[in-house]
């Protein structure tokens, strides 16, 4: 196939080019190098959570789920309320993250359900109005989040720790947190773990061939609403999950939902909205380039701003030079 | 009898318009009519903005801002088919230059007020048109992506911005004297209510033009609007760039009356706004963004206090942009016609059952 060897060729060099932008302006500092390559995987594994969620429904429903960054933006903050919660201090700090992390991503599951089932399946017949509901649900959450909490940014204090969460390591005589090399695992395994789900189950099956053609599959005999629901589900459930681990690092605030949306969708358009292997691929180009943008900023231009703009400028330029984005088909 | 017939045609549209009429009369005499009742003049106590009128005056002038913004979102998004997430970015913009022609460049107030209007228009114009350009080719989703992107970047970007003192903005001060609404309040409250007008009466001319019939017909289907001969591309640029040139208008009226410029003007609320007035009031109706404007803004401002229920406390204030938010998705599930869309189907529909 050479369409996908050029992409891929064009993927190697833009990768390639961020790298060795990074290792010059880093003026031969190996630590500091190595520390913004680690940040970018890990704000790279933190895009494709949310941003996977966003190609499949997309490709499977036709619905871009503008609500995706505020299930993040909730898995963050109720991991965190529930790990500070004064009931739960008597539990020991390690077994308390984990269970709030999996509380949160269940709320995040159940409320993607709520979602298709009570809002979008009335609306399938009008996609415009799906899509300006996901963007409704998107402030209501925000909102609902801001009347429980309060506007005040949460930070997770280092007393409040745990395991893993404490200890951090040395890379080139850089200290690097080994919470985020943590999230880069786990990040890598999902991946794995969704794409086997695509290319070897039943179900993914099923959900591949909807994305080619939803309604063939329906013709078939297959309760195509069905798979609908539980992908839109597992979307905002993995989302949630990812905000739930981001938790320790980044805290929770209201302005994570937007910050986490725009590099998501620009990460969908950049592989190819629909496309899995695009999205995996982008989520950690686009996390790359923000990392490299960010230090590059606030080392040599003493700005902050260009690292929050990059994804939409990403975004823009995507949109401008290849809308259809590295691994999607025409995009009309 | 030329004559006789144009007296004719102009009773016609008198009595075709007569609710319109009456509601901008109405809106004409409001502020005298709310002095004469509490005795506080509409220009103001004692020399200074202050009072009863001169406070309401300042309600409506609001509305009358959001009126516009909204109606210029309805075009697009009622009438064309169009959805943008970041109709703020115009409305702020527009606010930007202005505020920049009248303080950052040292002209005098009144060529400031001048270049400022001017160029914040075009270069709206121009960046509607841009936006439309780059994605309108592809799906629909993709405007509203990149709209949201670029809203979402100039907020981030006027935010850090020193040169307009980033986060906290900066005042204007040198107004020309005949707009500054502290010194002449019912003047700029005339000014806003004629720009209302002017908005309303363009856009329902255009909507009743053959350039507007195109448009609706985009709407409805824009395959088949393609297939009868149409360049749809160019009616969709012309409808976004002159709904972006009104909404920076509506940005600037917005900072002259509150003679401040700062990020929050091309925040998310100004896209929301517009969303939710558009879609309560009534999607591509003419008087659906009015309705829907004064609606909300009006029930905002009664109901800005604290209700006890039992041993409930609910601060409507605190809470609003939460219950606009659920009142938005209830509106889009059961009405999606808004109220001007099923008052109309209503009303349709007793008509016919009668005859």
């Amino acid at each position: 196939m050479p369409q996908t060897r050029s992409t891929l060729m064009i993927v190697m060099a833009l990768t390639l080019a961020l790298l060795l932008f990074s290792f010059f302006t880093s003026r031969g500092d190996l630590g500091s190098f190595g520390t913004t390559i680690l940040s970018g995987l890990f704000l790279g594994m933190l895009y494709f959570l949310v941003a996977a969620g966003l190609s499949i429904i997309f490709g499977l429903m036709d619905i871009l789920n503008f609500a995706q960054g505020a299930y993040f933006m909730t898995g963050a903050y109720i991991t965190f309320a529930l790990f500070h919660l004064p009931a739960f201090q008597g539990v020991d700090a390690n077994l308390r993250f984990p269970s709030a992390v999996a509380a949160a991503t269940a709320v995040g599951a159940l409320l993607g359900l709520l979602l298709e089932r009570g809002l979008l399946r009335p609306l399938y017949a009008r996609p415009i109005f799906q899509l300006v509901l996901t963007f409704g649900v998107a402030i209501i959450f925000g909102e609902a989040l801001k009347a429980i909490w309060g506007t005040a940014a949460f930070s997770w204090s280092p007393i409040n720790s745990f395991g893993i969460h404490q200890s951090g390591f040395e890379i080139f005589g850089r200290q690097f947190g080994t919470y985020r090399l943590f999230v880069i695992a786990v990040g890598l395994v999902l991946i794995v773990l969704i794409g086997l789900l695509l290319q070897r189950t039943r179900t993914g099956i099923i959900i591949r061939a909807g994305v080619e053609d939803s309604e063939m599959v329906q013709a078939l005999g297959i309760n195509v609403r069905a798979v609908f629901t539980m992908v839109f589900t597992l979307g905002c459930a993995v989302a949630a999950f990812g905000g739930a681990i981001a938790a320790p690092f980044l805290g929770a605030n209201l302005g994570m939902g937007n910050a986490f949306l725009l590099p998501a969708i620009a990460v969908v358009v950049l592989g190819g909205l629909g496309s899995y292997m695009g999205t995996a691929i982008g989520s950690l180009l686009v996390g790359l380039a923000v990392a490299v943008v960010a230090k590059f900023s606030t080392e040599f231009l003493n700005q902050t701003v260009w690292s929050s703009i990059t994804p939409m400028l990403l975004l823009i330029l995507i949109l401008l030079l290849r809308p259809s984005g590295l691994f999607g088909k025409e995009s009309r | 009898m030329a004559n006789e017939s144009r007296l004719a045609s102009w009773r016609r549209v008198v009595q075709e318009n007569a609710p319109y009429l009456a509601i901008v009369i109405f809106l004409i005499v409001f502020p005298h009519l709310v002095g004469w009742i509490t005795g506080d003049s509409p220009f103001g106590v004692g020399g200074r903005p202050r009072g009863q009128s001169v406070f309401w005056q300042s309600v409506l002038i609001e509305v009358f801002i959001l009126t516009i913004l909204t109606m210029s979102y309805n075009l697009i998004f009622g009438f064309t088919g169009v959805i943008s997430f970041g109709h703020a970015l115009f409305f702020g913009l527009g606010g930007y230059i202005l505020g920049g022609a009248l303080e950052l460049v040292g002209l005098s107030p009144e060529v400031g007020l001048l270049a400022g209007v001017a160029v914040g228009v075009i270069v709206c114009g121009v960046l509607g048109f841009a936006m439309g350009l780059v994605t309108l080719r592809l799906r629909g989703v993709y405007f509203a992506i990149f709209t949201l992107a670029i809203a979402e970047m100039f907020f981030i970007y006027f935010g850090r911005l020193p040169l307009t003192n980033a986060e906290d903005g900066f005042s204007l001060n040198a107004l020309p004297d005949l707009i500054n609404p502290t010194r002449n309040r019912l003047t700029y409250y005339y000014l806003t209510l004629f720009f209302v007008v002017l908005t309303f009466v363009f856009i329902r001319r255009l909507m009743h033009s053959p350039t507007g019939k195109v448009m609706l017909a985009i709407r409805e289907n824009e395959g088949r609007a393609q297939t009868i001969g149409f360049n749809t591309l160019r009616y969709k640029l012309l409808a976004i760039s002159l709904s972006a040139m009104m909404a920076s208008g509506a940005g600037m009226l917005h900072v002259i009356l509150n003679k401040k410029v700062g990020p929050e003007i091309l925040g998310v609320t100004y896209t929301v706004d517009p969303l939710l007035m558009t879609i309560i009031g009534g999607v591509g109706t003419f008087s659906g963004p009015i309705v829907g404007a004064a609606g909300l803004h009006l029930s905002e401002r009664v109901l800005n206090r604290q209700f006890v229920i039992g041993p409930l406390t609910i601060d409507v204030g605190q809470n609003w942009s939460l219950i606009l938010g659920l009142i938005f998705v209830l509106v889009v599930l059961v009405f999606p016609k808004g109220i001007i869309g099923t008052w109309t189907q209503w009303r349709t529909r007793r008509r016919s059952s009668i005859g």
